[in-house]
């Protein structure tokens, strides 16, 4: 029994050195999320008992909530979750552009829930004073939706790193390329990347909402931020050279695999929110 | 399945030919050493790292134990003072459960199950190690308090609320000990799960060809359950645990009763996990009886399905009782019966293994070993466990039995009669497998009838202090209550014991230098471990065996011939594949480990180390209002996820062992 | 599974791997309408017990489309999906019965009466 040479080749559904046949980095990722199961279970529990006798005094959650921003989140968070399928439909035919493409959507797109996710927050805090600390909707809300926000997070740097991953040259291990240091080289300026980019268009946000949109507007917050647009734009050339092709990647079929394990993970956050949605949502407008 | 076949969803091999890996994923090769202890992924060398660690650890939960005897051996004792004996009662328990028995139980997990699955590792090698890095962090964060100003956590193990708010924490400035008490936790929690989730693929997807799950030994399939019951409870308590340290660190209001906070909240979830890690605790201990009973009994273990059976549902049941710790909460009487129906439903699948170990003794050409004798000690005393246990269940009775000693004389029973004694059966069963050498039969039993006598002495009694009203965690008692002679015996018993436990450690230590040397097979076992030469080489099997009957081992005894054919052709199919393929060894998971130690210990101990730096202008200058010791934990956050990467990295790697001139018994030399 | 019938197989994954694009598309506009109707749901003026179960009934049926269809489980062999069922069941069963404990009359918090 040899390795298998041809694209195609390998069974996604079948590891026949395993004595069920399910790959055991899947069979991993699946009694893992059974395990979170508990963990939001619990989290979520928490939320709603205390939703059965609030204190007097207590903020009420439709004047707090704005459904509009919600909705449109959990939009998003739903086509992230079709990238990521696609993305590792893509890989397991082997297409790695295709997946690499799919891959920084579903970031993108999870960029854009912690953004909303981020507004929500200073909007609840600073317009709507509801804080952590000052009601125990505060303390169970902001700790509910923050532990699934840093899911969220933890997820966006494991997809970054498995798009990074995408990038290893076949002969990483000749010494001819110093692909551990572009490696980290590519990651450190995603990263800077995400930060400048998320930190200018919630600004934008921001400025649109207190001063409404305009043409001077849009000029003012412009200059008054140039160098940050600049180093911005600077950083998505760099980005895009980066990912420029550069001969043979080790990256392809036999890695589906570990795209799949992010998937899962990715996918379960998902249907968290869902939950969430529901639960901690729309039920409060009942 | 074709176990010896490369699976496509692995990584590749390392080549040791044109290699120019950045040196920063050199694997260390070295096989003794320091270095080769750090970096081990070895399931046996890890089972032995779990193994000292806890028995060190039984020590000094031990010497804790003596301490609280010794105070409440007369009435208003001085011996030490109450702050010290909240520190005492809540550092015995916790070092007993999750630095003691725990680990005890995993290093049998890690040593012996996957030999019982003809595997040559776990699933995910390199994860085993990081498990038990990281609890080794979790023990030293838990017991660095002994060391500091702020002392160890005492709140109890269990922390109820608001006892943990940062309110009783103002005692004086640095008082971080329940704070070390949380994080302590977590990070031996983090440990457990991952432990757990690569026993769970190990054994679900590693077995060997022919081993299906009904022919699985039934330690095997305890280790499975109980994984199951980690990764399952576990979260509960990690969601409490987050919200006490929310409500200590960022003044959230999840117990804060004047925000509407409610501390009841606190004792469900915490016994949401708190009920499942009982049986934790107990299923691995009656994997390893029903290893022992049929091993000494010459007979196959009676009743095999329902054994298993059994151990799942318990298992299963195990996770509505919750709320038999809080019968006198006040829940409602609805609430109060359903748990008190369902904590007796749970009696019932015990009580079905209690006769199914009769059953397999029954018959049988009984051989009074020492591990026998602790064997039939544990099925002894563990009834009697049980028997106070179903007192328990009825609420009415809870109602005078709770918080007093009968409630500590239960649990012992449990745990000492019950887990202690089947683990330190365990220990002297399998020691000639693991080290070669045969454990004293005289001193063995010695230690046994000393550590009995002593256990009974000392629990028994409590039985009666308890129903006389003697309530737990304080730390004296006026000397007209009547409880005098028995707290008296309880202390005599504890020295006893701790005389037993000394015996039973010096026979153990005194064996692994100069114990008389154990030839194959010492016990005539039934399972698949004891085929291998001991101690095991380090790839177990130098073929991988095919699985024809439960007893696999005792049907390879009972027909050789076959066994002996089936062998010789896949050990030509193995060498056709290159050799045995062994996992490399690495250095991430020691390091991330060390990372999250840190960054464990700067987020506990913020406040003091923010104190402490503030002095220091360079520092209060940048940081302004921020806390120095959270940045400091951000930054060793940073590091645990930069060493998890390099990990992904680095790469299953691996190399192969060619086994050479292999002799008639099978005793193979491996060389690279 | 032997290796000669792996690559027939992988090419049968082919063909169902195009249409499995369709499928994950279709779905996910199956779960933004279905979201959608949740949003509008709540603004009927229906009883509060009938928009209560259809928004869980809506979100049970988003779940169990994420994970079948998106996470695979349709697809794989049976035991993930035993697997994650464990966890689930256990931790919807584990919230219930957490919610009808507080909900009790004796759980409810004392309050001070002026």
């Amino acid at each position: 029994m040899s390795s298998h040479a041809a694209a195609g080749a390998i069974d996604h559904h079948h590891d026949h050195t395993t004595s069920t046949g399910i790959p055991n980095k899947k069979l991993f990722m699946w009694a893992f999320l059974a395990s979170d199961c508990m963990f939001f279970g619990s989290l979520i529990s928490t939320h709603l008992i205390y939703r059965l006798h609030p204190p007097p005094g207590s903020p009420v959650p439709r004047d707090i909530f704005s459904i509009e921003l919600t909705s449109f989140s959990t939009f998003i968070l739903l086509m992230s979750s079709l990238l990521m399928a696609l993305a590792v439909n893509a890989i397991q035919k082997g297409n790695v552009r295709s997946t690499r493409r799919n891959l920084l959507g579903t970031i993108f797109f999870g960029l854009i829930f912690l953004g909303c996710q981020v507004f929500e927050f200073n909007h609840f805090v600073y317009e709507k004073g509801m804080t952590l600390k000052n009601s125990i909707f505060g303390s169970t809300f902001f700790t509910l939706t923050g532990t699934h926000g840093c899911h969220v997070a933890i997820g966006v740097l494991w997809l970054t790193l498995m798009y990074i991953r995408t990038f290893k040259p076949a002969d990483a291990d000749s010494g001819r390329h110093a692909w551990l240091t572009s490696t980290f080289s590519h990651l450190i300026l995603f990263a800077l990347a995400v930060v400048t980019w998320m930190y200018l268009v919630l600004g934008f946000i921001n400025e649109a909402i207190e001063s409404h949109v305009s043409g001077s507007m849009v000029t003012a917050y412009f200059s008054a931020h140039a160098v940050l647009f600049i180093v911005g734009v600077i950083l998505a050339v760099a980005l895009n050279l980066m990912s420029r092709a550069k001969g043979p990647i080790e990256f392809g079929e036999a890695n589906a695999i570990d795209v799949e394990g992010a998937g899962l993970y990715w996918h379960f956050v998902d249907i968290v929110w869902i939950v969430i949605f529901t639960a901690v949502y729309l039920l409060e407008y009942l | 399945m074709d176990a010896l076949a490369r699976s496509d969803f692995i990584g590749k091999d390392a080549t040791p030919t044109a290699e120019k890996r950045p040196w920063i994923f050199t694997r260390p090769t070295t096989k003794t050493g320091l270095v080769s202890w750090l970096t081990t992924v070895d399931h046996k060398r890890i089972g032995l790292l779990y193994g000292f660690s806890a028995l060190f650890f039984f020590l000094v939960g031990g010497v804790e134990a003596l301490m609280i005897r010794v105070q409440l051996a007369v009435p208003n004792n001085t011996f030490i003072t109450h702050e010290l004996y909240n520190e005492l009662f809540t550092m015995h328990a916790t070092t007993m459960i999750f630095l003691a028995v725990m680990p005890l139980s995993a290093a049998f997990f890690n040593y012996i199950m996957p030999l019982q699955i003809g595997a040559r590792d776990v699933a995910f090698p390199r994860l085993n190690g990081f498990a038990f890095w990281v609890f080794l962090a979790g023990a030293v964060i838990l017991n660095i308090g002994w060391f500091l100003k702020s002392g160890v956590p005492d709140v109890g193990w269990f922390g109820y609320a608001p006892l943990t708010s940062r309110a009783y924490s103002n005692q004086f400035a640095w008082d971080n000990s329940t704070d070390m008490w949380i994080m302590g936790l977590q990070i031996l929690g983090v440990s457990s799960v991952i432990g757990s989730l690569n026993f769970i693929v190990t054994i679900i997807n590693l077995r060997a060809p022919g081993l299906t799950m009904m022919r699985l030994p039934v330690f095997t399939w305890m280790t499975l359950i109980t994984a199951f019951l980690i990764i399952l409870s576990f979260p509960a308590i990690t969601i409490a645990l987050v919200e006490v340290m929310m409500d200590r660190s960022f003044s959230t209001n999840f117990f804060e009763v004047s925000n509407g906070g409610l501390p009841i909240l606190w004792q469900h979830l915490f016994w949401v996990f708190g009920h499942p890690e009982v049986y934790i605790l107990i299923l691995p201990a009656m994997g390893i009886i029903s290893e022992i009973l049929p091993t000494f009994s010459r007979k196959p273990l009676f009743g095999y399905p329902i054994v298993v059976f059994s151990g799942a549902a318990i298992g299963f049941l195990g996770f509505g009782v919750w709320s038999h710790h809080m019968f006198t909460t006040g829940m409602g009487t609805v609430a109060t019966a359903a748990f008190a129906l369902a904590t007796m439903a749970i009696a019932v699948p015990t009580g079905v293994k209690i006769f199914n170990w009769i059953g397999t003794l029954w018959g049988g050409h009984l051989m009074m070993r020492t591990p026998m004798m602790f064997a039939l000690g544990f099925v002894w005393m563990f009834m009697m466990g049980g028997f106070s246990g179903i007192m328990h269940a009825a609420a009415p009775a809870d109602a005078q039995q709770q918080d007093s000693y009968f409630v500590v004389a239960h649990f012992h029973y449990v745990l000492i009669g019950g887990s202690i004694f089947a683990l330190f059966a365990g220990i002297h069963y399998w020691f000639p497998l693991i080290f070669g050498r045969k454990v004293s039969e005289t001193w063995g039993k010695i230690s046994f009838w000393i550590v009995f006598v002593g256990f009974n002495t000392t629990f028994f009694p409590m039985h009666f202090l308890g129903l006389n009203g003697m309530p737990r965690r304080t730390a004296v008692y006026d000397g007209n209550m009547n409880w005098n002679t028995p707290n008296l015996i309880a202390t005599i018993g504890a020295f006893i014991l701790a005389i037993g436990i000394a015996t039973y450690f010096i026979t153990i230590a005194y064996t692994y230098f100069k114990g008389e040397k154990a030839g194959r097979d010492t016990w005539d076992g039934r399972t698949l471990e004891w085929s291998l030469p001991n101690p095991p080489p380090e790839y177990n099997y130098a073929v991988i065996p095919t699985i024809h009957e439960r007893d696999a081992f005792w049907y390879e005894k009972h027909h050789r011939a076959e066994i002996e054919a089936e062998t010789a052709s896949h050990a030509k199919e193995e060498a056709s594949h290159g050799g045995i393929h062994m996992p490399s060894q690495s250095w991430f998971p020691f390091i991330t480990a060390m990372f999250m130690l840190l960054g464990g210990l700067c987020f506990a101990c913020k406040d003091s180390i923010n104190d402490t730096l503030s002095h220091i202008d360079f520092v209060s200058a940048r940081m302004g209002d921020h806390n120095i010791g959270i940045l400091l934990a951000i930054v060793c956050g940073v590091f645990v996820v930069l060493g998890a990467t390099l990990w992904a990295f680095e790469g299953p790697g691996g190399y192969h062992v060619h086994i050479e001139g292999e002799d008639d018994h099978g005793n193979g030399h491996g060389h690279h | 599974m032997s290796a000669v019938t792996a690559p027939a197989q992988a090419l049968a994954e082919h063909d169902h791997g195009d249409s499995k694009f369709q499928i994950f598309v279709q779905i996910a506009m199956i779960l933004a309408v279905i979201t959608g109707v949740e949003i509008v749901i709540v603004y009927l003026p229906l009883l509060k017990w009938l928009v209560v179960s259809a928004l869980v009934i809506l979100s049970v049926v988003k779940f169990m489309f994420v994970i079948f269809y998106f996470m695979h489980l349709r697809w794989d062999k049976v035991f993930c999906t035993v697997l994650f069922f464990i966890g689930l069941v256990l931790a919807v069963g584990t919230s219930m019965a957490l919610l009808a404990l507080f909900s009790a009359e004796a759980s409810a918090p004392i309050v001070a009466t002026p």
